[in-house]
């Protein structure tokens, strides 16, 4: 996938060095008021002197001023050139296109580093002259094998003089594989029997039914108490506290969902009743039977919450 | 001695090979599995009135009847719970020829379960309906424990716990089973013997079970025809009498993953499946001279031996290291290599052992073999069977 | 909006935070206002197809928050020299970023005050830079 130094790709890219890639030409507006308006309204910038005259004169302005950290927005190409992915005014021209094709396809920037020589005012006319400093070899980042763009990029007005200067690095990088969603844990079968189990679960509430005829726990639920008969049921809310009455860990097959290996446990309650679930804050070489745990919750996907049980000092 | 025993007989056995893909479809796996035992009890298509399987098989019976010529049946009749119901298709089949309900019954199942669906890798991913069998697996699945092995692993950490046992002891299952399969030319592993230092080195499947403390995955078919004993003694081969047969379904039962009982480190469904089995057959634990013991996995060959009252509980480990499972032992086990050794077919593969050692033709033959204990699967509802040679 | 002269200011004084939450609205708002329309910014499907978690803030958008973070605190009066910054963990919607600054030098050859700047999000630095702004001296109106 990398091009490599036989294919002259590094002494096509190094050709730009130094080279001006984007001649000035004034931008799509001249400072207004209304450009300047949406943008302290986005940033929340409540200082005046960007909209009121009088308060700008206060400070011994002659009037309104544009906020500097705008400078740059005054020469961007607008919504129609970055749609048909003209060249997007970081002024780059050919040398996106040799980036693309060593993959390089995704950008951002990096770094600015901005020196304003005078504060623009309404009727300014910014236009940007942009020179490449360097372009680094191939690194690794965090978004991916990419490339570090340095340019200066020079603000002149509508006469010629320079208002700004900037350095500017932009990051151009292969991007890695898009990451597939997160797969999901098996979901539980939820029927009319058992989703009183799930929906407590969701409000972080263990519960364990209990027969109303003759108060037995049982779990796993079911509808009718095999001691008495009854079909008559509520729920009593456990401690939370139990032990390790068996464990498991589980290293093949891989599911997504799960980072092998992975503990999971029977936990005997000290209501009596034992479940299944999982153990966390603890490795597989310090789980003993009969270890005691406590309870914890895990709301591993949307729309599913699971016990799950940590060891605690008796 | 019940009514049932010594009734019926296993007439004949027939199989397909025994592969990681079969490049068949399971209904012809079945077909030729069927035809080939029929053909060993020496017997026609035409002849066969009744046939049984799994309901976990893909192909039911009436495409079998359709494709290989049986034509009509009178009796038809599936068994649950997976591999628990492999003993269970012979007991169907013994009561119906007992009774006069049918004469020549087929027992089968058949699968692509290496190259087609794999239960191996679990029920993840299965659908999940509202009914209750599937409302079950909301228990354990969610967490992470999905698979036959997981399962099993879960059981056999606590039966380690409380018996001092280790993986070697689970190890040495695998040893004999696979020195079995080593000089039989159906086994996936023929020839291939292990030490317990490569049981040990095998990497972890879900601890503590290793990768070979799990049966081998295969495509195959295995059939069984099911005869009065009468009919029997006129077919080619000494019959398999079918001294006992018993299902058995525990108190407090799930489907592998019975671990709400005070005690998870015996399997109460396998102890009832054995007192049937004593009591149809008038014969005890002394008497059986050898067994076929589900072996999907390891852990569990060693509370069968403690269920069944070949040694006392939380001994089998002692029992097994003293070599009491070889062929010169006390109780040689899985003669054909079992299904770690030989190919896993739901058990069916292990009762037709069973007829081979009752007449005397299996690779690895004790000397004087008269009764045979063969069970079914283990975690689930589960059967079981005393076969012996005709008295 | 009072205005701080520059012998008010002493170096190493901090400045007050201030924390910005970071609504999927507010990166989409302050890139439009920057006339940035990078899909990466206001996409979130594409935002992930590029490599990215979600959309997130763009460098003129710190560059604004920056500015707006330095002048609230030093009034109308102060203007803006410099502003240089480096990016680190990206701004996505639903973190917050706690701007925080102190003043590191002092220029009186021009009034000139170095205040180095940095923003917080959950992830770590999204921004570290250094703000230079002109002040108005003390006799002054």
């Amino acid at each position: 996938m990398a091009l490599t130094e036989q294919d002259g790709y590094d002494e096509r890219l190094q050709e730009f060095t130094g080279r001006e890639v984007l001649q000035p030409r004034p931008g799509p507006d001249p400072v207004n008021v209304p450009m300047i308006r949406h943008w302290v309204e986005a940033m929340g910038d409540r200082n005046p002197i960007y909209l009121d005259e009088t308060a700008a004169r206060e400070t011994g302005r002659a009037g309104i001023v544009a906020p500097a950290s705008m400078t740059q927005a005054w020469t961007m190409p607008g919504y129609a050139a970055t749609a048909a992915r003209q060249d997007d005014g970081s002024g780059l021209g050919g040398l996106i296109a040799l980036l693309a094709e060593g993959g390089y396809t995704s950008v951002v920037a990096t770094d600015s580093e901005f020196a304003f020589h005078r504060e623009l005012v309404v009727g300014d006319h910014v236009g940007v002259r942009e020179t490449v400093e360097s372009i680094s070899p191939e690194k690794r980042t965090a978004l991916g094998a990419g490339r570090f763009v340095t340019t200066r990029r020079t603000y002149l007005d509508q006469h010629g003089e320079v208002v700004a200067e900037q350095r500017w690095r932009m990051l151009w990088f292969r991007p890695e594989q898009p990451q597939a969603p997160k797969a999901l844990r098996p979901r539980p079968a939820v029927n009319r029997d058992n989703a009183f189990w799930f929906e407590a679960a969701r409000e972080h509430r263990l519960v364990i039914q209990r027969c109303s005829g003759c108060a037995a726990l049982r779990h796993p639920p079911g509808p009718c108490c095999p001691r008495c008969g009854s079909y008559d049921w509520d729920t009593a809310e456990a401690s939370g506290r139990g032990r390790v009455h068996s464990f498991v860990v589980s290293h093949h097959p891989r599911h997504p969902a799960f980072e092998s290996p992975y503990l999971v446990a029977l936990v005997e309650l000290e209501e009596g009743t034992r479940l299944v679930a999982n153990l966390v804050g603890v490795t597989p070489e310090e789980v003993v039977i009969d270890m005691p745990v406590a309870l914890e919750w895990l709301d591993p996907d949307p729309g599913l919450t699971l016990p799950a049980f940590r060891p605690v000092t008796p | 001695m019940s009514g049932l025993s010594g009734r019926a007989a296993i007439a004949g056995i027939g199989a397909t090979e025994f592969s990681k893909d079969s490049g068949r479809s399971e209904l012809r796996l079945a077909c030729e599995a069927v035809l080939a035992a029929v053909a060993d009890a020496g017997l026609r298509p035409s002849d066969v009135d009744g046939m049984v399987t799994f309901t976990a098989d893909s192909s039911s019976e009436i495409h079998i009847a359709r494709s290989t010529g049986i034509g009509e049946l009178r009796f038809f009749s599936r068994v649950p719970h997976g591999g628990g119901a492999a003993c269970g298709t012979v007991q169907q089949a013994a009561m119906a020829v007992a009774t006069g309900v049918a004469e020549v019954v087929v027992c089968y199942r058949a699968f692509n379960e290496r190259s087609g669906h794999r239960f191996g890798l679990g029920r993840a991913d299965a659908p999940s309906g509202a009914g209750a069998d599937d409302a079950a697996f909301s228990w354990v699945s969610p967490f992470g424990l999905f698979t036959p092995a997981q399962w099993v692993a879960m059981f056999a950490r606590r039966y380690m716990h409380e018996y001092k046992a280790t993986t070697e002891d689970f190890g040495r299952v695998a040893v004999v089973d696979r020195k079995h399969a080593a000089v039989n030319p159906a086994a996936w592993f023929h020839g291939r013997p292990i030490t317990l230092a490569d049981h040990q080195a095998s990497r972890w499947i879900a601890e503590p079970l290793r990768l070979l403390d799990c049966c081998q995955e295969s495509d195959g078919g295995q059939a069984l025809v099911v005869v009065s004993a009468e009919r029997a003694r006129d077919l080619p081969h000494p019959p398999a009498l079918v001294l006992a047969a018993g299902q058995g379904s525990g108190a407090d039962q799930h489907m592998m993953t019975s671990y709400y009982r005070q005690d998870i480190t015996g399997i109460p469904e396998m102890g009832l499946v054995g007192r049937q089995l004593y009591g149809q057959s008038g014969l005890g634990p002394a008497d059986v001279d050898a067994a076929i013991l589900y072996d999907h996995f390891t852990p569990l060959v060693l509370p069968q031996l403690e269920e069944l009252g070949f040694c006392g509980r939380g001994e089998a480990r002692h029992f097994i290291a003293d070599g009491h499972l070889e062929v010169g032992g006390r109780l040689p086990v899985n003669t054909h290599g079992g299904q770690l050794g030989e190919a896993y077919i739901h058990g069916m593969n292990g009762i037709a052992e069973a007829v081979r050692l009752v007449r005397g033709t299996s690779v690895n033959q004790p000397p004087s073999v008269r009764h045979v204990l063969v069970t079914a699967g283990t975690g689930v509802p589960t059967s079981g069977l005393i076969l012996g040679a005709g008295r | 909006m009072r205005s701080r002269t520059y012998e008010e200011v002493t170096v190493g004084e901090t400045l007050p935070v201030l924390p910005v939450p970071l609504t999927r609205t507010l990166i989409v708002a302050t890139a439009i206002a920057s006339r940035d329309y990078q899909d990466v910014h206001h996409d979130p499907g594409l935002a992930v197809e590029r490599g990215s978690k979600d959309v997130f803030m763009n460098i003129l958008t710190t560059n604004g928050l920056i500015d707006r973070y330095v002048t609230e605190w030093a009034g109308p009066a102060a203007e803006v020299k410099a502003i240089k910054i480096r990016l680190g963990a990206p701004n996505y919607p639903g973190d917050t970023m706690v701007l925080t600054g102190a003043v590191t030098a002092k220029h009186d050859e021009d009034h000139r005050v170095e205040i180095a700047v940095r923003g917080d999000n959950g992830l770590g630095a999204h921004v570290t830079g250094v703000v230079a702004v002109r002040l108005p001296r003390g006799e002054e109106p």
